[in-house]
């Protein structure tokens, strides 16, 4: 009995000496873990009136999902997209709860501002800001990372500008394409605005990313990302 | 198989030359084939007995050793829980039999007044002076009938003395008897008292023999499994098994309320311990949380330690009435202080929450209604309480967890037994399958080259005959 009483206290001592060992052997960093979000909005030709929606969709969609650690840029697409100015906003929220509740409130003003600038760019660069994206969301590495572009797909190049991903250009990032508005040629023939996706999709698969989808809902965008975290 | 045949062209004839030539050619490695196969019989299925046999030893061996320990703790178990028992004993003796002696004294002090009492009660009543023998005497004398009047004179003086004397002796005696009425009168509450010192005493006795009582069931329980006759294993075993049960369960219970606590102190944890690492893929916030959950049940282990209720630690349960004194202070306090940081926790917990869901109701475009003041106090109170409550109880797994740990050391050996067991019988029944299996064959092959066999004996007797 004595035996079996001191084996018990041993185990109870080794129980308590375990977390010490794994506090010292199994830290690991957060980055993992995390969450990193780029929204390319797109302030070129047509849609750039969608801006608005563009905003309310980001407020009311992405930012509550948002845990402290996580990471959202806000990137415009314009005639030149892949340019530092490009990045409107970027949110890396505190590990404090509190905290992250005060600069979610401060990026939603930031974003309301953005929605009552009215520039408008002639060209539409999409290329470019994923390239930038892209960047962005691997400088995070962060375990997730999700890309949501807000346009109509149709890619316009400035003269002179010239746009090639990388084969690992989006490594690891799942990509869809939001709220994409049909323009006026895609209403009268459907099989325009079909090719253009089935285009941008096999372009992003083809340069590593891990997904595509284009037929995402709006209200369906906290499950899209709580699916992929 | 079109390939085995001699004459592709004429695959029956080609079979039946196959047939014919292993027929003869098995009739003849008859008795070495059958050898070989029951070689190969007596390998592998004896092998397999064997192994079967030598699991069943096995199981044997680890029951009776499981057995012996079993009754090993169980002894240990009850001459601790004599032991224990005496102590209380001893307690129960210095505690109701301390004021014995006092009670006694009291007793001694109410009979010694009683007694007083009870013999001036019993003082005899003053008698009338004795006038009527001295009447008769003087009315014995010579002339008292003749009328002398001094006699007459004198038997009026003394009769009136002796109606005085009586009248006197009668109030002397409604004097006395009134004083032995007070003195019974005022015995009443001093037996009363008696009665009341005796009750207590009785009381307190039982009390020591109840204690004492105990003893004995356990001297009995002791007994009986010193003994160690398979009822008492069975009844020890069966005592395990339900203690592992029951314990489990409890576990189970305290288990959910430990995810309860932890889910009500994460959230706000993060808020206090902001941390960009993680351990095993848990945030140190959530750490910290789990370590204050570990940190009330440890508690509650050593509260439980210096109470006596468990005895986990054997230092702790050597320890000197003073120290373990200090030990539970420390415990109720510790306790207290984690309770009353899990309360505070509830509270922010309910803040953080709040502010989450105004900060995405502003997000959403919503204008924040606020919520009803009441309810929301009500719920505040309630995470309070909750917070504060959930550490005390969880104190209380030290008792279930101890249970199961002392009886899983049998179930669990029970268990491996069990399997062992099984394993055996498997082993066997296998081992008799393919005993079986390769008498068939040899069946078998006695029934293909029957037509030579039967051609041999058809021989055999014609050459007899």
């Amino acid at each position: 009995m004595i035996k079996l009483k001191k084996s018990l206290s041993v185990s109870v001592l080794s129980l308590a000496v375990l977390p010490l060992v794994v506090l010292l052997t199994g830290c690991s960093d957060n980055k993992e873990y995390e969450t990193a979000i780029c929204a390319l909005a797109d302030i070129s030709g047509t849609y750039a009136k969608e801006k608005k929606s563009m905003v309310n969709i980001i407020k009311a969609g992405i930012v509550p999902t948002l845990v402290p650690g996580d990471n959202l840029v806000l990137i415009t697409i314009d005639s030149n997209s892949f340019n530092e100015e490009n990045i409107k906003g970027k949110l890396k929220l505190d590990y404090r709860p509190s905290e992250a509740n005060k600069q979610k409130i401060k990026f939603a003003k930031k974003l309301d501002d953005f929605a009552e600038n009215s520039s408008r760019a002639k060209y539409t660069d999409i290329s470019g800001a994923m390239m930038l994206c892209s960047g962005h969301l691997k400088s995070t590495q962060a375990g997730t990372q999700l890309m949501f572009i807000f346009s109509d797909m149709k890619e316009e190049l400035k003269p002179g500008i010239r746009r090639s991903f990388n084969n690992d250009e989006f490594e690891n990032i799942d990509i869809a394409a939001m709220n994409v508005i049909k323009l006026n040629e895609d209403s009268s023939d459907p099989q325009v605005f079909r090719s253009r996706i089935k285009k941008w999709k096999k372009r992003v698969l083809k340069h590593s990313a891990k997904s595509w989808n284009a037929t995402l809902d709006p209200t369906e965008i906290a499950n899209y990302i709580d699916d992929h975290r | 198989m079109s390939s085995l045949y001699i004459w592709p062209q004429m695959p029956f004839l080609s079979i039946t030359v196959l047939v014919i030539a292993s027929m003869i050619f098995l009739y003849l490695a008859r008795t070495p084939m059958h050898l070989a196969l029951e070689s190969l019989s007596d390998g592998i299925a004896g092998g397999l007995e064997r192994t079967a046999e030598w699991i069943k030893a096995v199981v044997i061996k680890m029951r009776e050793k499981n057995k012996k320990v079993l009754l090993e703790s169980s002894i240990a178990a009850s001459e601790e829980k004599i032991a224990q028992e005496f102590k209380r004993v001893e307690a129960s003796y210095t505690k109701h039999l301390a004021e014995y002696p006092a009670l006694h004294l009291k007793l001694d002090e109410s009979i010694t007044a009683i007694d007083a009492d009870f013999k001036e009660c019993g003082q005899v009543v003053p008698e009338a002076p004795g006038w009527n023998d001295a009447v008769e005497s003087i009315a014995s004398i010579k002339g008292t009938a003749s009328g002398d009047r001094v006699i007459e004179k004198m038997l009026k003086e003394l009769h009136k003395s002796a109606v005085d004397g009586e009248k006197m002796a009668l109030s002397e005696m409604q004097k006395v008897s009134t004083k032995r009425h007070k003195i019974l009168s005022s015995l009443a509450p001093v037996w009363k008292k008696i009665q009341k010192t005796m009750v207590e005493v009785n009381k307190r006795v039982e009390l020591v023999l109840e204690t004492s009582g105990k003893i004995e069931n356990y001297m009995q329980e002791y007994d009986k499994i010193r003994t160690g006759g398979d009822d008492s294993i069975d009844m020890l075993s069966s005592k395990a098994t339900k203690l592992f049960i029951f314990s489990i369960i409890v576990i189970t219970v305290a288990s959910f309320g430990a995810f309860v606590n932890f889910q009500l102190i994460a959230l706000p944890m993060s808020e206090l311990v902001p941390a960009g690492t993680r351990v095993l893929g848990l945030h140190v916030s959530d750490i910290s949380a789990l370590v204050i959950v570990t940190l009330e049940i440890v508690l509650g282990i050593f509260l439980m330690e210096a109470l006596a209720v468990t005895n986990i630690f054997p230092q702790i349960a050597g320890l000197t009435l003073g120290k373990r004194r200090i030990l539970l202070y420390a415990a109720i306090l510790g306790l207290f202080f984690l309770a009353s940081v899990e309360a505070a926790l509830a509270v922010l917990r309910e803040h953080i929450a709040a502010t989450n869901a105004a900060t995405t109701q502003a997000l959403a475009g919503d204008v924040a209604t606020g919520t009803d003041s009441e309810g929301s106090n009500i719920t505040v109170i309630g995470q309070a309480t909750l917070g504060f409550v959930l550490p005390w109880i969880l104190a209380m797994v030290a008792v279930p967890l101890e249970m199961l740990i002392e009886s899983s050391q049998h179930v669990l050996s029970k268990l491996l037994i069990l399997i062992i067991l099984m394993i055996g019988y498997l082993v066997g029944i296998i081992g008799h399958i393919l005993s079986t299996i390769m008498k068939t064959i040899i069946h078998i092959y006695d029934a293909y080259i029957i037509i030579p066999t039967q051609i041999e004996n058809l021989l055999k007797r014609k050459s007899s005959t």
